[in-house]
C-alpha cells in the first residue's frame, strides 16, 4: 500500500533567491495523524501549499494516495480536503451558500450537498449563523466553516494549517473528536499547529521543519528518545525525565531569540 | 456525522459533475454580486449603479453607432479598406476601457478555484468566460457587430462574410485583452513592477505627446514655421505609408482586407485573411492559456514570498541600560503641526510613494493637460484654459479624500486605539491631498505657461480660489464618506485601484462638476458683462466659507467617527 502522502526532495525557491523549502522528504502512512511543526517562517505553510497543489514546487515529487500531484492534480484534489492558511473563504457568501458551492465543486450531487451542509453546520454550531455573510464571521467561526468545507466531500487525506487557531475550547474539543473519528475510520490527517499540547495529544507521528529543512521526524517516542540521547551527553537536563513536545521542539529547533541577554534588554518596559 | 472520512466519491468523474462545477461557479459569482447589496451602504451602491449604468450604456452606444455609420459610409462609397481604421479605433478603445474600467475577478480571487478538482481546461474556460464579460470587451464586440451591420446594410451581399470576419475580429480583440491583462496582473504582483509599469505609461504618454507636438499642424502657431511643420507632417504621412504593410498584417487590417476580398468575389483570399485573423486569436488564446497553466499549477506572487531573502542575522545589539521611566522628551513641532499630524503626514507620504495606483491617478490628469493644452490654446480663448485644466487636474486628487482609510484597511483600527484625536489624523491626510493638489496645479500652471501662454494674474487668482473652495468642500464631504462608506483597496490587481465606493465616486464627481459649472458660469458672466474681475471676490467669499465649513467639520469629526466606527471596521476589517 503506497503512503498516503509522500514527498521526495521537495524544494521551493522564490524569485528573490529565498528557498523556503529545501529538498525535504516526507512519508505519511495511511491512517496516521501527522503533526508538521516548525517555528515561524520555517516553511510549513509553503510545504502544505505544495502538497495540496496550491503552489508548484521548484523541484521534487509529490504522491498523494499513490497519485502524482504534479501530473494528475485533479484526481488528487478529489480525495483531499484542505484548511489552508487564511482559510480562503468567500466573504460575500453565507455559510450555506459557501458549503453548497464547495460541495458542487467536489462533484457531490445537490441532495447530498444540502444534507451534508445542514449536518456540518449543526455539528460546527453554526446552524444559527448560516444566513450571515462570511465576512461578518469571527475568526473562530471562519475556522470551523473552513473545516466543514474541507470535509464535506469525505476526503481520504486532510491537510489542516492551524485549524484550532481562534477556536473556542468547546468547539476545539468537538473538532478534535471529529478528527479522531476520521482517523479511526482510516483517513490520514496532516496537521500544522503552534499549539504543541494539541499536537502532542492528537498526533502519532511528527516532523519538525526549520529554515526549510526537516530537522527531526518520527513517532513522538522516537523524537523523545533522540533528544534524551542527546541530552545524556550534555549537562543541561535530567535525561530520565519524560520530555514534553514543547521541550523536544525547543531542543531540536534551538530556541534562538534576537536577544543574547533578554533580562538586560528593554529595561524601559514596566 | 455520517459521511465524513468514509464516503469519498471513488467513481469516475462525470460530465454532469463538470457541468455542476460550472453552475456552481456561475452561482457563486451571482451570489457575490447580490450579497454585496446586503451590507451597510448597499442601498447607496445600488443607487450609484442605477445612475451610472445608463450613463455607461449611453457611452457604450455612442461609439457603437458611430462605427456602424462609418462602416455603412465606407461600404457605400467603395472604401471597404477604410473599415480597418474603424477596427483600429475599436481595438484601441477596447484596451483603453479595459485599463480604466478594470478587469473581473476583483470581487473574489479566481485563483482560489485551483484548490478544487477543476481540470486545467475547465479552469481556463472559467477564467476566459469571466474575462470576456468585461464592459470593455462587451463594447468591443458590440462595435464589431455594428461594423458588420453597417457594411451589410450598404452591401447586403456581404452579410455572411461581414458577420464571420467581424465575429473572428471580436474574438481576437477580446482574447488579446485577456492575454495582456492576465500577464500584466502577474507582472504587477510586486510593487517594484507596478512602479516600472507606471513609469512606462508615463513615458509612453510623453512619447505620444512628442509625436503629436512634432507632426500635428495645430502646434505650429508659435513654435515652428509652416514649412517646417509641413515637412514634419509629410514625414509622418511617409511613416504611416511605411507602417501600412505591417498594420495590414494585424487583425484590424486583415479583417478590412477580408471584406475587400469578399466584395471583389475572391472567396479564397477572403478565407486567407479571415484565417490570418483567426490565427492571431488562436495565438492570443495560447499565450493566455500558458499563463493560466502556470496559475493552475500554483504560484505565489506576493511581495512577501518573492522579495524576502535570507539576510545574515546581525548580532544582538547591546543596549545600554536606561532608567525604567525616562522623562518624556518635549514634543518637537514641524511647521507648528502636532506630532500626530506630522507622523500621519509622513506615513501618507510613504503610502503615496509606494502606491502606483494613486501615483498614476495623480500623474495622468497632468499628462493629459500636457497633451492637450497646446491644441486647446490654438482653438479657444486662453481665459478658459487654466481654470479648465485645473478643474480636470482636481479629478485625480479630489476622490482621495473619499476613502482615506482604504489602503490602511484593518490597520485603521490603530487610530481608534491610540491616544490621538482623529481630527489630527484627518487633518494630516487632508494636508497630504492639499499638498498633492498644490503640486499638480503648479505643474499645470508651468505646462500651460510653456506650451500656450502664462495665465493672467486675475485668471490665476480666480482659478486658485475656486480650486481651494472646491477642494475644501469636497474634502469636508469626503472625510464623512471615508467613515460611513469606506472601501478596502487591494493594490496588486490591475483595475482595482478604484479609490472609493461607487456612490462616493459619484458624489465626488458630481460635486466637482457642479462646482466647475458654477465657476464656468461666473467666468462667462464676467466676460459677458465686461467685468472680468467678477469671479474673484465671489470665489474669495466661497473659499472663506469653505474654510469655515471645513474647520467646523474637522472639529466634530471625532464624535462622528466614534458614532460610525462600526461601518468603518465592517468594511475595512473584512476578510
Amino acid at each position: 500500500m503506497p503512503p498516503a502522502i509522500a514527498a521526495h526532495s521537495l524544494t521551493r525557491s522564490f524569485d528573490g533567491g529565498f528557498t523556503a523549502v529545501d529538498r525535504i522528504d516526507l512519508a505519511v502512512e495511511p491512517g496516521q495523524f501527522f503533526g508538521f511543526l516548525g517555528p515561524n517562517g520555517a516553511g510549513k505553510s509553503t510545504t502544505i501549499k505544495m502538497l495540496t497543489g496550491l503552489l508548484a514546487p521548484t523541484s521534487g515529487s509529490i504522491q498523494i494516495l499513490g497519485e502524482d500531484m504534479l501530473n494528475n492534480p485533479v484526481e488528487v484534489k478529489r480525495h483531499i480536503g484542505v484548511v489552508p492558511e487564511g482559510m480562503a473563504l468567500f466573504g460575500k457568501l453565507t455559510a450555506t451558500e459557501y458549503l453548497h458551492f464547495v460541495g458542487r465543486m467536489y462533484g457531490l450531487d445537490k441532495q447530498v450537498t444540502q444534507q451534508r451542509t445542514a449536518e456540518l453546520l449543526e455539528f460546527m454550531g453554526l446552524a444559527n449563523e448560516q444566513k450571515k455573510l462570511l465576512t461578518d464571521y469571527s475568526h473562530g467561526m471562519g475556522k470551523k466553516l473552513a473545516l466543514a468545507a474541507a470535509v464535506i466531500h469525505g476526503p481520504k487525506v486532510l491537510f489542516l494549517d492551524e485549524p484550532f487557531e481562534g477556536v473556542d475550547a468547546i468547539a476545539a474539543g468537538t473538532l478534535k473528536s471529529m478528527l479522531q473519528g476520521m482517523i479511526a475510520r482510516g483517513a490520514t490527517i496532516f496537521l500544522t499547529s503552534h499549539v504543541l499540547e494539541i499536537v502532542e495529544r492528537l498526533c502519532s507521528h511528527i516532523a519538525i521543519i526549520d529554515k526549510g529543512h526537516i530537522v527531526a521526524k518520527g513517532s513522538l517516542d522516537e523524537l523523545r528518545a533522540g533528544v534524551q540521547a542527546r541530552l545524556a551527553h550534555g549537562e543541561v537536563a535530567d535525561p530520565n525525565a519524560k520530555l514534553t513536545l514543547e521541550q523536544i521542539f525547543i531542543n531540536v529547533v534551538g530556541g534562538e531569540s534576537g536577544a543574547t541577554h533578554p533580562e538586560q534588554e528593554l529595561q524601559w518596559l514596566g | 456525522m455520517a459521511g465524513v472520512g468514509l464516503t469519498p466519491n471513488d467513481g469516475r468523474w462525470t460530465a454532469a459533475q463538470t457541468r455542476a462545477q460550472f453552475a456552481a461557479i456561475a452561482q457563486l459569482r451571482w451570489r457575490i454580486t447580490v450579497n454585496a447589496f446586503r451590507r451597510k451602504g448597499g442601498a447607496g451602491e445600488m443607487i450609484a449603479r442605477i445612475i451610472t449604468y445608463p450613463l455607461f450604456a449611453g457611452f457604450a452606444f455612442g461609439p457603437t453607432i458611430l462605427v456602424g455609420i462609418g462602416a455603412y459610409y465606407f461600404a457605400l462609397n467603395g472604401h471597404l479598406d477604410h473599415i480597418s481604421w474603424l477596427l483600429w479605433g475599436t481595438f484601441v478603445l477596447c484596451q483603453l476601457l479595459n485599463i480604466n474600467l478594470g478587469q473581473p475577478g476583483t470581487t473574489f480571487d479566481p485563483t482560489q478555484l485551483i484548490r478544487f478538482p477543476l481540470s486545467l481546461g475547465n479552469y481556463v474556460a472559467v477564467r476566459l468566460f469571466f474575462g470576456l464579460l468585461t464592459p470593455a470587451n462587451v463594447i468591443g464586440s458590440l462595435m464589431a457587430l455594428a461594423v458588420a451591420i453597417g457594411a451589410t446594410v450598404a452591401l447586403p451581399a456581404l452579410w455572411f462574410y461581414a458577420l464571420l470576419s467581424l465575429a473572428i475580429f471580436a474574438a481576437a480583440n477580446a482574447l488579446f485583452s485577456r492575454m495582456v491583462f492576465a500577464w500584466v496582473d502577474r507582472w504587477l504582483s510586486t510593487r517594484r513592477a507596478r512602479e516600472i509599469f507606471t513609469g512606462l505609461i508615463f513615458f509612453f504618454s510623453l512619447g505620444f505627446q512628442y509625436l503629436n507636438f512634432t507632426f500635428n499642424p495645430a502646434y505650429n502657431h508659435h513654435h515652428q514655421t509652416n514649412a517646417v511643420s509641413a515637412a514634419r507632417l509629410n514625414a509622418g504621412i511617409n511613416f504611416y505609408h511605411h507602417a501600412l504593410p505591417f498594420l495590414a498584417a494585424l487583425p484590424p487590417g486583415l479583417t478590412g482586407s477580408s471584406l475587400v476580398a469578399a466584395h471583389r468575389g475572391q472567396p479564397l483570399a477572403f478565407l486567407g485573411f479571415t484565417l490570418g485573423c483567426a490565427a492571431f486569436a488562436a495565438a492570443f488564446f495560447a499565450v493566455f492559456a500558458l499563463r493560466m497553466r502556470t496559475e493552475f499549477r500554483g504560484e505565489d506572487l506576493s511581495d512577501q514570498a518573492n522579495a524576502v531573502s535570507h539576510k545574515a542575522k546581525s548580532p544582538a545589539k547591546s543596549i545600554a541600560a536606561a532608567p525604567a521611566s525616562s522623562p518624556a522628551q518635549p514634543e518637537s513641532r514641524f511647521l507648528g503641526l502636532s506630532s500626530v499630524t506630522t507622523a500621519v503626514l509622513g506615513k501618507e507620504l510613504l503610502y503615496v510613494r509606494r502606491n502606483t495606483g494613486i501615483f498614476y491617478s495623480l500623474v495622468a490628469p497632468v499628462v493629459m493637460v500636457f497633451l492637450f493644452a497646446g491644441r486647446l490654446a490654438t482653438h479657444s480663448n486662453a481665459t478658459w484654459l487654466f481654470p479648465a485644466a485645473m478643474a480636470y487636474t482636481l479629478l485625480g486628487v479630489a476622490p482621495l479624500a473619499y476613502n482615506s482609510f482604504g489602503l490602511e484597511a484593518a490597520g485603521s483600527q490603530f487610530y481608534f486605539m491610540a491616544p490621538v484625536r482623529l481630527r489630527d489624523v484627518f487633518f494630516a491626510k487632508n494636508l497630504m491631498n492639499f499638498l498633492l493638489a498644490f503640486v499638480e496645479i503648479a505643474a499645470v500652471f508651468i505646462i500651460i505657461t510653456v506650451i500656450a501662454r502664462m495665465p493672467s494674474l486675475l485668471n490665476a487668482a480666480s482659478g486658485l480660489l475656486w480650486a481651494a473652495a472646491t477642494l475644501l468642500f469636497s474634502t469636508t464631504l469626503g472625510n464623512r464618506r471615508s467613515i460611513t462608506a469606506p472601501k478596502k483597496i487591494t493594490v496588486a490587481k490591475m483595475g482595482s485601484g478604484k479609490q472609493a465606493s461607487p456612490l462616493s465616486a459619484l458624489i465626488s464627481m458630481g460635486l466637482l462638476m457642479g462646482s466647475a459649472g458654477i465657476g464656468a458660469g461666473l467666468l462667462f458672466l464676467g466676460i459677458f458683462f465686461g467685468m472680468p474681475w467678477l469671479p474673484l471676490p465671489i470665489f474669495a467669499v466661497l473659499a472663506g466659507v469653505a474654510v469655515f465649513v471645513y474647520v467646523r467639520s474637522l472639529d466634530s469629526i471625532d464624535r462622528f467617527a466614534l458614532a460610525h466606527r462600526d461601518e468603518l471596521f465592517e468594511e475595512l476589517c473584512k476578510k
